[in-house]
């Protein structure tokens, strides 16, 4: 995996490098969109870091230049500021994801990884998360190599859960994952196959409720 | 604070009143005694000249006797006639040169001599004020003085009559005049009101310059300096809110660094006394970071810093919803359970504010609370009015602490970690800037704490979260 970390200040840009180094990318840092922009040319990248207060051209401008170029590469932004409009404004220009400093590591390596998976089950249909292995054009799943046993329903809140892995996922919007054929189903029955999934991933994932907001999956660290 | 005395004297309505009032009693007046004396004295001149007529008929009918002494040859029913009056008592006295009596009333006093003839006078006869002239002739009966008087009984009788119907016109007019000064001085006065209702209907932290066009002249000279004052704290609340924006962008892009260098660092040091010293340089780096933000932030969510803030809709959903989703690693950590409780609710606000107030509430709850305690983020509308709450089973804050906790620096004394104090000073702020009230109490079952903040209603009740915020903005531009 190629990444790019566009961030003007040295510290910063240079921890998020190494960061994702040490998991594993092929990271770069410039500190410019100008310099970006010739990197992007000469190389192409899986995932886009980018900073929104970059001289000259911020980096706002710089990824709505981006994707009209009709770039697709996932982007995360990194703002210093606070204000919940910014965020709005970067997820409209085409960022995929956004994140306020200070940010622990930790998190911001689980949104490139989420960014990553999302962006490759466009293009490729088999997807890794945690010990598990999706197949999306065949609707699988499987668990450390063991196929499992999954109906219809399942699948589809497990791949609603997946692709959306590192956001809480609202009861309603499961529901209208699975209640695409005019049925009649209850917010309850949710629930109940939120139940039997979890019983039929065992340790691979854990699909942990918040209370009052929905579901979210949450990869199990080997230990 | 004004006192009633000092807005009567201050009143430039009843200044004006006054100014004008006495300057036309005085005009009135004047008038008044004019019409009196221009009126009294024809008749006056009238009266007299009947006492003239009388004189000059005794006069004509004084003879020489036979002995050559003077006599009044008068019938004594002329002289009836010419003593005869209604209502005042006539007399008359002839003599000669030498002041010898001829004929009538021996005592009756003579007008003194003056540049006319007959003289004229007042006086007083037989204890009763009388009018008296006095004629001088000289006939063939030799040098006469004939002077004719009578009571004064009917001219007071006129001069009270003019004089009661003057003063009558006199205090109609004055009422007249009361009243049109009254109405001329609130209609004088209307465009200083409306000015003042123009100012008085503002919000404290408009400060748009008020238009000049229609305000009046004598006080365009004052609008135009409260205008400038305006100008000038609005421009300094802007360089005041872009001074901490850029404060806070500044500090936190180092912090972040700093932090992210360490973090990686003591993941990487093998070496264990160096990892554990590194441990303890990334959790103050976070203690700065996380206190530095406070700080900002504090300073932000001051009234002063957000004159030019622009309110728009927020939705108190979303912010729960980002509150919780990200606070769960914390309270994962701690192992509370954290949730949310979800209704409809928007309010007119500063979002990322209402965020960092919610945070704080969050942040507070899940630090307080015992592991396998439930931590939950509520927003809603109750009876037209938004509210959010956080409710926590933790160890809850002493009665007589709770409004202490809401100051800069405090922090109780059950508080755990290492918080800065500065939390729930933010929250105080926050929600003054949004009018909105701050209740602590212990939690549902009298364990922990329970903060909810109420702000105000909106005009309807919110069904949806969207259709509430369309039928606020419907509200503010129907206002404005």
């Amino acid at each position: 995996m190629r990444a790019l970390v566009v961030e003007d200040d040295p510290l910063v840009g240079d921890a998020v490098r190494r960061a994702l180094t040490a998991s594993g990318y092929a990271a770069d840092h410039v500190a410019s969109a100008e310099a970006a922009k010739s990197a992007l040319h000469a190389e192409n990248f899986d995932l886009l870091i980018v900073d929104v207060g970059l001289p000259k051209e911020d980096g706002m401008q710089f990824v709505r230049g981006l994707r009209a170029r009709g770039k697709v590469v996932p982007v995360l932004m990194l703002t210093a500021r606070d204000d919940l409009q910014d965020r709005v404004t970067a997820l409209d220009l085409g960022a995929d994801d956004y994140l306020t400093k200070p940010f622990q590591v930790p998190e911001l390596l689980a949104r490139c990884r989420a960014l990553i998976r999302r962006a490759n089950s466009v293009a490729n249909p088999l997807i890794t998360f945690g010990s598990l292995q999706f197949d999306l054009a065949r609707k699988e799943a499987s668990a450390a190599g063991q196929k499992l046993d999954l109906t219809h329903r399942e699948w589809s809140i497990l791949e609603c859960l997946v692709l959306n892995a590192g956001h809480i996922v609202s009861k309603e919007k499961l529901l209208s994952s699975i209640a695409n054929w005019n049925d009649d189903i209850s917010p309850n029955a949710v629930e109940v196959y939120v139940s039997r999934l979890r019983t039929k991933l065992g340790r691979a994932a854990l699909i942990r409720a918040v209370r009052g907001m929905g579901y979210r999956i949450d990869e199990i660290s080997a230990e | 604070m004004r006192s009633p005395q000092n807005e009567r004297a201050r009143s430039i309505k009843r200044r004006l009143f006054a100014l004008l009032l006495v300057p036309s009693v005085l005009v009135l007046a004047a008038g008044t005694l004019s019409d009196y004396f221009s009126a009294v004295t024809p008749i006056r001149e009238a009266y007299d000249q009947s006492l003239i007529d009388g004189a000059l008929a005794v006069a004509a009918n004084v003879r020489l006797d036979a002995s050559d002494r003077p006599v009044l040859t008068l019938p004594p029913e002329a002289v009836a006639i010419l003593r005869a009056d209604s209502s005042d008592a006539v007399y008359y006295r002839v003599s000669d040169a030498t002041g010898e009596l001829i004929a009538g009333d021996a005592s009756l006093p003579e007008a003194p001599r003056s540049n006319t003839n007959p003289s004229r006078a007042d006086a007083v006869y037989l204890g009763e004020p009388i009018r008296v002239i006095s004629y001088r002739t000289y006939t063939n009966a030799g040098r006469l003085t004939i002077s004719v008087a009578e009571t004064t009984h009917k001219r007071d009788g006129v001069r009270r009559n003019i004089l009661s119907s003057a003063l009558a016109v006199d205090f109609m007019e004055l009422g007249l005049v009361f009243a049109l000064i009254g109405i001329g001085a609130r209609l004088a006065l209307s465009p200083l009101r409306e000015v003042q209702e123009q100012i008085a209907q503002r919000s404290a932290r408009d400060l748009a310059p008020l238009p000049l066009d229609r305000v009046p002249l004598e006080i365009r000279g004052i609008v135009g300096t409260l205008n400038r004052l305006f100008n000038t704290v609005s421009e300094s609340a802007t360089a005041q809110r872009r001074f901490l924006e850029s404060a806070a962008h500044q500090l936190r892009t180092p912090l972040t660094g700093i932090q992210a260098q360490l973090e990686l660092m003591a993941a990487d040091e093998a070496d264990v006394s160096k990892q554990q010293r590194l441990t303890f340089i990334l959790d103050a780096a976070r203690r700065l970071t996380h206190t530095t933000q406070q700080l900002l932030t504090l300073a932000r969510s001051e009234e002063a810093a957000n004159l030019q803030w622009e309110l728009a809709e927020v939705s108190l959903p979303l912010i729960v919803e980002n509150i919780v989703a990200d606070r769960l690693a914390a309270a994962d950590l701690a192992g509370v359970d954290l949730g949310a409780e979800i209704a409809p609710a928007g309010v007119k606000g500063v979002g990322w504010l209402l965020s960092e107030a919610v945070g704080n509430l969050a942040n507070n709850a899940i630090a307080h609370s015992p592991r396998g305690a439930q931590v939950t983020v509520r927003c809603g509308t109750e009876r037209g009015a938004p509210f959010i709450e956080v409710t926590d089973s933790g160890v809850g804050v002493a009665p007589e602490e709770r409004d202490r906790v809401f100051e800069r620096f405090v922090r109780g004394s059950n508080a755990r970690g290492l918080g800065s104090g500065l939390g729930l000073a933010i929250v105080k702020e926050v929600a003054q800037l949004h009018g909105a009230s701050i209740d602590i109490d212990a939690g549902p079952d009298g364990k922990g704490t329970r903060v909810t903040l109420r702000f105000p209603a909106v005009s309807a009740p919110p069904r949806p979260a969207c259709a509430s915020i369309a039928s606020a903005s419907f509200a503010d531009a129907q206002r404005s």
